[in-house]
């Protein structure tokens, strides 16, 4: 298992110096330069082109390349940022946080939502608590998050104003962002979570449980349910990574300072060093959501399990 | 037992996560009248040099810092602010200004020192050469006087009395000790009526200045709350979240004016949006050199439909580069002087006839290429731009429009790499701005090539207007000339303003808002309501 765990690690190095060369590639060959963006229209060409020179702008990509992972890795040095002149890893930390935070709500509320009732849904299918749960995920799932944010924010904020409309300040702040971002994947653990738990309402071992006389509370939770949450889990994982890298919506609507909404910005200014450090971090991110994704996987899938442990012997 | 340690599991995370959610609390909120406002992203920086938001800009060049001249926007032109006086010599090369007895937030007295530091920095700033490039040397004569020598008269120098702002020589240099750089935190380095205590990605809180030298402020305490959505601004107005609402959307005025009442004025904006045709664009073996296909785009535009779908009808058509409300050297329309253009499809048509284009031609649809611009879909550009490649259809003018961020979009414009741009300027205020757009030295900042090998315009005598215009202190022959070389670009058929937007702003019954100004408000100047 460790071996497992020690292999998913070491995998992650080469998937973020992928992303970061990847980044670098996408920001070298996409028109534009910081010069022009930083220094606006009122400016010549001559002086766009000093300040790029003095930025290190037009250095070969390679060099440019090394030289970054170089500073990343042996001084956790980013770059300082074009526009706010701070350092780009301070700046985007406590943003990265607010999203992480954010996010992991937006998990947890669907989390909870979702696989509860689709626990229910699965066991009691073709029933209340099954067809009117699907006909709302159903729906749901197809709505996206800027459309339920605009309606909760008319209806809770300027309608019954029960609820503040932008920032953080609070744990109410939170709680319309973050349901905005929990419900299209609710919907999604919840039509995930029927449809795996039906599979296995239906495989032999389940009737072989019953005809032994297992009690029908244990045969859903013991034999159903720990079969059926291996894609569960797999996708709330990925609902998580999803999360991270798209709570951008929710940021901008809801006025959150997150990550998402920082990258936004400085994309109309080329901000390197922001954009690439930002991108990084959620990199960084969203692979250990899915060591973690793995080793859950691992945890509750004897097979998987087993083989790390024969290899051990 | 299993189900009682993951339901317990499942707790903590929640708690933990709620528990994280308090931080960042929006300041301000201790029963003390505090002036709600709003941002639209973090404040970038609180050194005025590195704002480039208009947002942003509100905060550092008013309520922060200070030039020796203000912006009197209202009537098009500049008041003594930290200059008390302004001497010229005859030849118009040296100035000789003497300063208020005004005093940093840090307590320390302006001196003519601090104004020949600030000038250094500025001139050391490429971002600013537009303004100090002509200006030879600045000298401190004594404790209150500054001397200022430039390589030739200059008579928009009011402009960069009032873009430069003033350091606190000493703060500054304490502050940037060790490499550091200046702006990154609230610092109180300079006369403004409002000290800068501190900002975040959240928003940024200000504090009156008690001994600002023009009287302090009525309003003591400011928070300018970043609230990114347009949707969420209308609704924290209307809940009483905000105390002034400036650049309201214009699809949200109804709306914003009828929660106001009286508390909310929409006013001309100081801007232009204008469609650039590049003449030298090698599209349909150079369609857009050709002068009458040029005219025939201009009478083409439908500059009211414009207006309505990009300002909700809040706009004004634009037949200026600089509104002549705004800017007293600028040449007014209202006046004559100049070509002016107006929807007229016959005369478009008439037009493409002239050029060599058959009405079978048109009917075909003849290609021009892609109307470029930037943002998103949903800002006013992209929006006129889709009305002009209607308008353009309907003389058999095929274009695409293309929407692409700034940082695209932008170098494209500026090495002339297009056909059509739909492109936006603002906060011009002298006439002799247009000389970014219309000299050969502007080289990355105009969007016409006047000066090119194949122009076939007079592109010395252009220049020779600028300079003429600049040369001259008198406004009306100042405008005079200015109207002489807007008349040439509008001949041909290059730069094609299409409209002003308009700016709306609304404020609580909290507060009283003496004017409304199209850019630049003076919170220093309002009050509480009784």
């Amino acid at each position: 298992m460790y071996k497992f765990v020690i292999k998913r690690i070491l995998f992650l190095i080469p998937t973020i110096l992928g992303v970061t060369l990847i980044i670098y590639a996408v920001m070298n060959i996409t028109p534009g330069n910081p010069g022009q963006a930083i220094l606006g229209t009122g400016v010549s060409q001559e002086d766009i082109d000093a300040y790029n020179e003095k930025l290190g702008y037009n250095d070969p990509f390679l060099q440019k390349y090394v030289r970054y992972v170089k500073n990343m890795i042996f001084d956790q040095d980013f770059g300082i940022s074009y526009v706010t002149k701070q350092d780009a890893f301070t700046e985007i930390l406590p943003r990265y946080l607010i999203t992480l935070k954010l996010a992991f709500l937006g998990v947890f509320l669907s989390a909870i939502i979702g696989i509860p009732l689709g626990i229910k849904a699965a066991v009691e299918q073709y029933k209340l608590w099954d067809t009117i749960p699907s006909i709302i995920a159903f729906l749901l799932a197809a709505v996206p998050a800027f459309v339920l944010g605009l309606v909760m924010l008319f209806v809770f904020c300027g309608w019954l104003n029960v609820l503040p409309s932008y920032g953080i300040g609070s744990f109410k702040h939170y709680i319309m962002p973050a349901l905005a971002i929990a419900i299209p994947p609710a919907a999604q653990n919840f039509r995930f979570t029927k449809s795996s738990m039906l599979e296995s309402i239906r495989q032999d071992y389940v009737r072989t449980a019953r005809a032994k006389g297992v009690p029908e509370k244990q045969v859903i939770w013991k034999h159903v349910l720990k079969n059926a949450l291996l894609p569960v889990i797999t996708q709330v994982g990925l609902s998580l990574g999803t999360l991270i890298c798209g709570a951008v919506v929710a940021e901008e609507m809801f006025s959150i300072p997150g990550v998402g909404s920082l990258i936004v910005e400085r994309i109309n200014y080329k901000d390197e060093p922001v954009i690439i450090a930002g991108t990084i971090l959620i990199a960084i991110c969203f692979t250990l959501v899915m060591l973690i994704v793995d080793v859950a996987y691992a945890y509750v899938d004897p097979r998987i399990r087993a083989k790390y442990t024969k290899s051990r012997k | 037992m299993k189900k009682g340690i993951s339901l317990l599991l499942a707790l903590l995370m929640m708690t933990a996560v709620l528990a994280g959610c308090g931080d960042g609390g929006s300041g301000g909120q201790t029963g003390e009248k505090v002036l709600q406002m709003r941002l639209t992203s973090a404040l970038q920086s609180s050194d005025w040099q590195a704002t480039t938001l208009q947002n942003d800009m509100r905060i550092t060049w008013v309520d922060v810092f200070e030039g020796l001249y203000g912006l009197d926007e209202a009537n098009g032109g500049y008041y003594n602010l930290l200059a008390k006086d302004v001497a010229v010599s005859e030849d118009g090369l040296t100035y000789t200004i003497t300063l208020q007895d005004a005093t940093f937030q840090n307590g320390d007295p302006l001196t003519a020192e601090d104004v020949v530091f600030s000038y250094e920095k500025a001139k050391e700033n490429s971002r600013f050469n537009y303004v100090t490039s002509f200006i030879n040397s600045v000298e401190a004569q004594d404790e209150k006087t500054v001397v200022m020598h430039l390589d030739y008269p200059n008579s928009a120098i009011a402009h960069t009395f009032w873009t430069v702002k003033i350091y606190s020589k000493a703060e500054y240099t304490e502050a940037t000790a060790g490499g550091k750089e200046f702006g990154i935190a609230g610092h109180t380095a300079g006369t403004g009526p409002y000290i800068l205590k501190g900002f975040d990605a959240t928003g940024a809180d200000l504090e009156a200045y008690e001994n600002y030298w023009g009287g302090a402020p009525n309003i003591k305490k400011v928070r300018y709350q970043v609230i990114a959505d347009n949707n969420a601004a209308v609704i924290a107005f209307k809940n009483g979240e905000l105390d002034y609402f400036p650049d309201v959307p214009t699809t949200e005025w109804e709306a914003v004016k009828a929660e106001a009442g009286e508390n909310c004025q929409m006013v001309k904006a100081n801007d232009i949006h204008w469609l650039a045709v590049n003449y030298l664009s090698p599209t349909n073996n150079g369609i857009l050199s050709n002068p009458k296909v040029r005219e025939a785009i201009a009478w083409a535009i439908n500059k009211e439909a414009c207006v309505m779908a990009a300002t909700s009808g809040y706009g004004t058509p634009a037949y200026e580069y600089m509104p002549h409300e705004y800017v007293a050297t600028a040449p007014d329309y209202t006046e004559g002087g100049f070509q002016t253009y107006d929807y007229n499809i016959e005369k478009a048509k008439q037009c493409m006839l002239e050029a060599g284009y058959t009405e079978a031609d048109m009917a075909a649809g003849i290609p021009v290429g892609d109307i470029i611009t930037y943002g998103d879909a949903s800002t006013p550009r992209a929006k006129e731009a889709v009305v002009i490649q209607s308008n353009l259809a309907e003389i058999g003018l095929k274009a695409e429009v293309v929407v692409q961020e700034y940082a695209v979009i932008g170098p494209r414009m500026y090495s002339q790499d297009y056909d059509l741009a739909v492109f936006g300027d603002v906060g011009n205020y002298d006439f002799n701005n247009i000389r970014q757009q219309v000299h050969s030295e502007s080289v990355g900042m105009y969007l016409i090539n006047y000066a090119h090998e194949d122009s076939p315009f007079d592109w010395q005598m252009m220049e020779q207007l600028v300079a003429d215009g600049i040369a001259t202190a008198d406004t009306n022959e100042r405008k005079e000339i200015y109207t002489k070389l807007w008349a040439y670009v509008m001949d041909t058929d290059t730069i094609l303003p299409i409209l002003h937007t308009g700016n709306g702003a609304a404020w609580s019954e909290r507060i009283n808002v003496p004017s409304v100004c199209p850019t630049y408000y003076h919170i220093s100047q309002w009050s509480w309501v009784e």
